[in-house]
């Protein structure tokens, strides 16, 4: 029998984190034909969570079922991970573009000896050789790398990849032990979870839509103009430099080279000139919209599309229109 | 406490960058290196840390080919850190692999005494964020990528940070020793002062030789490649805020095909 494609699932509250589900897809792909894909979940709900693998046509799933990996770190997850990849006898896993899928390839990378690679757009194998593409330098380039080794663990990059088709199936979970547990991977507590604030953390990294704006919103209060656009298409609010550092919205919101990297399917520019420390942290996104009212403002050599006009006129009417064209 | 920071050298943001001659990477001729920008949250952050808890030291710690690994050490040294070392990793290959870069880092420390291991949580050059959970697997110590604020609860001896985890932000407390990857700074990163650049301009970096021996299995670049320039935007023409809104949805949705 050939050996099973792995799929990592992060477990939140019961289910699959989504961009976990992402990794099904691409593991289907490198499997070929004949080559099993199983899932795999950790946590006191892992069972529970196997139903969603069910639900997008992965039948077969390991299921670390141990409350010590309901708050654990991802060095005792990667513990788990390494037992199951091996009573599976699986040589390649594939991770969703969660923080800890990408951070569990790294350190499987040490203790399952796998050539690993993370933020991966395209993966190919052919005759046992995997290749994976990933985009660099924030975007501005890319490469492709070959993974070497009996053993490989890749990460996709969120959105990357085509969201999971449902083809609800019968599900066969298999128990695996997750065995001893360094103390010192356990020694750590977390103690809270708070949901994040809109434009912030992953919500701004991972958004399929980002709505920036800049200066040109001329204060604090005039803001909303933007996070309004932003609501009516459930996209994240970013924020250029200008505005972070003037206090008009907090520094999580930034967008550049000292503040978050996004490359969403849409980022929309608002009132922001196009520095270059802005540019490096959104030229990869893959439509761009510049709207200002300086034609000559260098945001307009990246966008894909542009409105030269007053943003205090623009902007309003944009939001009405989506809300419009969405029925909303 | 013993901070140990982790920095690379990476090409500073305004760099044009260039296919290197064998095509597998960027052309290295001429570009300017500086600290990858999340390693200045994690040097500010091992500042911090230093002022707060009497009688620590950070120990700044680079692998890769110098001199430009002795640039971001002595730029590190310049804003406060207390020792400097380099791992010379002159073998490009080793260089361009975060888990060979992450044996070299933990082979130094061996004999590096270390509670508290800071680095970014991803360098802005290969963007891998594989160098802090391998470091940790090596060193057999948990770590936690996505950390945007780290304090020492000194009644506890107990690191208190939070972190961006996939449903929100984490509140986490752990002992030392652990590795740590920081996301960004809260509060701006501070500026080296002029005496202190000039002095550390003499500042001793020791030298580690690099682990011996093979570091396969290893992912390895074939191809680096830049993106077809863009052309720049399409001007939509209207004549009223009205008319620019319609006529941008419609292309967003039967052009771009990106309207939700
Ligand atoms: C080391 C370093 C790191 C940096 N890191 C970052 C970073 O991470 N992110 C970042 O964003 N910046 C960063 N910067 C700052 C960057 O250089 C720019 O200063 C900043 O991006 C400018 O922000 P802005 O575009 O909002 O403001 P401005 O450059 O002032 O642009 C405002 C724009 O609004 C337009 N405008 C004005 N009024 C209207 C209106 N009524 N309607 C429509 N348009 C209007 C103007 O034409 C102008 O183009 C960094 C700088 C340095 C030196
Ligand atoms: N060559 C290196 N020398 C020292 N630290 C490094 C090196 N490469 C990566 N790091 C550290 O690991 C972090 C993540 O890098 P990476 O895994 O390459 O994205 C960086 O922000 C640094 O803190």
């Amino acid at each position: 029998m050939t050996p099973p494609v792995l799929v990592f699932g992060e477990v939140h509250e019961g289910r699959v984190a989504s961009a976990s589900l992402e990794a099904i897809a691409v593991a289907r792909e490198l499997a070929g034909p004949s080559d099993p894909v199983i899932g795999f979940v950790a946590g006191s709900r892992g069972e529970a969570a196997a139903a969603d693998f069910a639900r997008f046509g992965v039948g077969r799933v390991l299921v670390a079922e141990d409350p010590r990996l309901d708050a654990a770190p991802v060095g005792a997850i990667a513990h788990a991970v390494t037992a199951a990849a091996r009573s599976s006898g699986s040589s390649l896993l594939v991770a969703g573009g969660t923080t800890f899928g990408r951070e569990l390839v790294g350190r499987l990378a040490v203790r399952w000896e796998a050539a690993v690679a993370t933020g991966v757009t395209e993966a190919t194998r052919v005759d046992g050789t995997l290749r994976v593409r990933r985009a660099i330098f924030g975007g501005r380039a890319s490469e492709t790398r070959r993974l070497e080794g009996e053993r490989s663990a890749i990460a996709i990059r969120p959105h990357a990849f085509p969201p999971p088709v449902e083809r609800p199936g019968a599900l066969a979970i298999e128990r695996v032990a997750t065995g001893d547990l360094p103390a010192s991977l356990m020694a750590p507590h977390r103690t809270e979870v708070k949901a994040p604030d809109r434009g912030a953390g992953p919500g701004l990294t991972d958004a399929a839509i980002v709505v920036s704006g800049g200066r040109g919103l001329r204060g604090p209060s005039e803001f909303h103009l933007v996070e309004d656009l932003a609501a009516s298409l459930d996209a994240a609010v970013g924020a250029s430099r200008a505005v972070t550092d003037a206090g008009w919205r907090p520094a999580s919101f930034q967008v550049g080279q000292t503040g978050k990297a996004v490359s969403p399917q849409l980022y929309i520019a608002v009132g922001i000139s196009g520095a270059i420390q802005h540019l490096v942290g959104m030229v990869s996104s893959r439509v761009i919209v510049a709207i200002n009212s300086d034609a000559g403002a260098p945001i307009f050599k990246v966008a894909d599309y542009g409105i030269v006009g007053d943003l205090f006129e623009i902007v309003p009417a944009l939001t009405a229109e989506v809300r419009r064209a969405r029925g909303r | 406490m013993e901070i140990v920071v982790c920095v690379k050298p990476i090409p500073e943001a305004e760099t044009r960058l260039r296919v290197g001659a064998d095509g597998t990477t960027f052309d290295a001729e001429g570009v300017k290196f500086v600290l990858a920008g999340y390693d200045e949250s994690a040097v500010e952050q091992a500042l911090l840390l230093k002022e707060a808890i009497p009688g620590s030291r950070v120990h700044v710690i680079s692998a890769g080919p110098s001199p430009r690994t002795d640039e971001v050490l002595r730029a590190s040294v310049a804003l406060g850190c207390d020792l400097a070392t380099c791992v010379d990793l002159s073998s490009a290959n080793s260089a361009a692999d975060p888990i060979a870069i992450a044996r070299a880092l933990a082979s130094a420390l061996a004999t590096v005494p270390h509670d508290l291991v800071l680095c970014g949580k991803q360098a802005g050059d290969d963007e891998a964020g594989l160098v802090a959970p391998a470091l940790g697997e090596l060193l057999g110590v948990p770590d936690f990528g996505y950390v945007v604020d780290l304090r020492w609860d000194a009644a506890r001896k107990l690191l208190k940070f939070q972190r961006w985890g996939e449903s929100g932000l984490e509140l986490w407390e752990a002992p030392t020793p652990c590795v740590i990857g920081l996301q960004q700074a809260w509060n701006d990163p501070r500026t080296a002062k002029l005496p202190a650049i000039l002095k550390s301009r003499k500042a001793p970096i020791a030298r580690a030789a690099p682990p011996a021996g093979p570091t396969s299995p290893s992912s390895r670049p074939e191809r680096f490649e830049l993106p077809p320039p863009r052309l720049g935007a399409r001007l939509i023409e209207y004549k009223t805020p009205q008319e620019a809104a319609e006529k941008l949805v419609k292309l967003l949705r039967e052009e771009a095909k990106v309207f939700p």
